[in-house]
């Protein structure tokens, strides 16, 4: 009986690992772009976090589509004559998954267990 | 159509308008139409138009940078409240806190990547206009097929076609052409030359002390010499019409560099205070913006002990060589602490001194100036 639970949740997780796939893939290629490309010209957004900061936090919080949504919208107001200034990411409300500190997404039960 | 030549084709389209203007203006001009030279000219126009529409937006950034000045006691503050404090969440907090303060302010320094992202297409479709032209395609809009065949096939410095790279002449079906190798190789040179000069007259002379010290700048600094390496990489892949587009537009950056590290330094760098030199040397420099630092009012100490009241016949004495003060020995000694002090100021000092300085003179005063 209890077997089959844990067998269930499995499952599920493993069905969530995939559907966390392309947000993963996503970020890990903002990694990268930050790690190597991003230095090469320095500070130069007018925001905090800065432009791909923002992408990767919205990637993770609202997926890939959606993020990627976000994250345009966000290099389009970032413009000389913008303001500036502070502006993160939008939380998602029920957000069910958890953050690795490189930005990864995981589901919650793995990062208990 | 793929995508990408989707975004593209507008932009292609207007950097084929300017091409083809300015070999159209200049052949009017007289300048024979097939010759290399019209057509390494015209790129030379091309680069003009585009960085001359990128004027305002650095024009933007510089007076940013120029009112960085009125916020720099803010700013110290909140890095004074983060002061050794390195950790993450101080270092995000700090950077929060440094936005916030720029928004309030409207002294945001950072130009957005849009210069860069401006370049960016402009660059591959003069790529895929050459790329076009090497193949005899037409372009998409202005360049027919005639002036592209004729662009592609023009050569640089009479050796080298506009359209071949290092790799495509190392791999020419007749053999290496050695020339065109030679030529690759001079502009790899000059482009790493030109960009190492431009980053080293901002590092050099237009960075203050404090920036100087956080870790971007010394990001920037290795970017410094990882650049050559990037040009060694594309003066191999890119033909060299990209590469003659992208070496002047390096000219201009260095030009453009040189005259607002001149003219408009970011206030508190070696470069400002050069400029304050040259300005005084002149007579330019207002006393107001220059002087006023080093110009110290020295404020003569009262004496602690109330002066003696001094007899008719020995005031008498003394009243020569006091009236003398200013030009005399006591003159120096109350300006020398502030050499800049103008003597106005000094003389009416001189009467309220200790008379120590003038007692020891008071022998020899009357001497030459008593009768």
């Amino acid at each position: 009986m209890t077997g089959a639970v844990v067998d269930a949740s499995e499952g599920a997780d493993a069905m969530h690992s995939i559907l966390l796939l392309p947000r993963n893939a996503a970020v890990a290629a903002l990694i990268a772009y930050r790690t190597v490309i991003s230095p090469l010209y320095g500070d130069v957004c007018r925001y905090y976090p800065s432009c791909s900061a923002y992408a990767m936090h919205a990637i993770a919080q609202h997926g890939a589509v959606i993020g990627s949504g976000l994250a345009l919208r966000r290099i389009s107001r970032c413009h000389p004559w913008a303001a500036g200034g502070v502006d993160d990411a939008p939380l998602k409300k029920n957000f069910k998954y958890s953050v690795t500190p490189r930005g990864f997404v995981v589901t919650a039960r793995h990062r208990k267990g | 159509m793929d995508l990408l030549s989707i975004i593209l084709w507008p932009l292609k389209w207007a950097v084929e308008l300017i091409l083809v203007g300015w070999h159209s203006l200049l052949s009017a001009l007289g300048m024979p139409p097939a010759d290399g030279l019209t057509w390494v000219l015209s790129i030379v126009g091309l680069v003009l138009v585009v960085r001359a529409l990128l004027i305002p937006l650095f024009v933007k950034q510089i007076k940013n940078q120029r009112r960085m000045m009125e916020v720099a006691p803010q700013l110290k503050k909140i890095q004074d409240k983060y002061k050794g404090k390195k950790d993450q969440f101080s270092r995000e907090a700090m950077s929060r806190e440094t936005m916030e303060l720029y928004k309030k302010t409207g002294t945001n320094p950072l130009g957005s990547c849009l210069p860069l992202l401006v370049q960016m297409p402009i660059f591959f479709a003069l790529f895929s206009v050459l790329n076009d032209s090497q193949t005899g395609k037409s372009g998409v809009g202005p360049l027919n097929e005639a002036l592209s065949e004729q662009f592609g096939s023009s050569s640089l410095f009479d050796l080298a076609p506009l359209h071949m790279s290092f790799s495509s002449a190392m791999n020419a079906a007749g053999g290496p052409q050695v020339g065109v190798m030679i030529v690759a190789a001079i502009m790899v040179v000059l482009m790493t030359a030109s960009q190492f000069i431009t980053q080293l007259q901002i590092v050099s002379k237009n960075i203050s002390d404090e920036t100087k010290a956080s870790p971007m700048f010394k990001q920037q600094r290795i970017l410094l010499y990882i650049l050559p390496f990037v040009f060694l990489f594309s003066g191999f892949a890119f033909p060299l019409g990209v590469m003659f587009y992208w070496l002047v537009s390096n000219i201009w950056t260095m030009v453009q560099q040189f005259i607002i590290i001149r003219n408009m330094p970011m206030p508190g760098t070696e470069a400002a205070k050069e400029r304050e030199e040259r300005l005084a040397r002149k007579g330019k420099l207002k006393p107001a913006d220059g002087a006023a630092g080093d110009t110290l009012v020295i404020e003569e100490k009262k004496p602690a002990q109330r002066q003696q009241p001094v007899g008719k016949n020995r005031a008498k004495k003394a009243g020569a060589p006091k009236a003398q003060a200013p030009t005399g020995p006591a003159a120096p000694k109350s300006g020398g602490t502030a050499p800049t002090t103008p003597a106005p100021k000094a003389a009416p000092a001189a009467p309220t001194s200790p008379a120590a300085g003038s007692k020891p003179d008071a022998s020899k005063a009357p001497k030459n100036n008593g009768k």
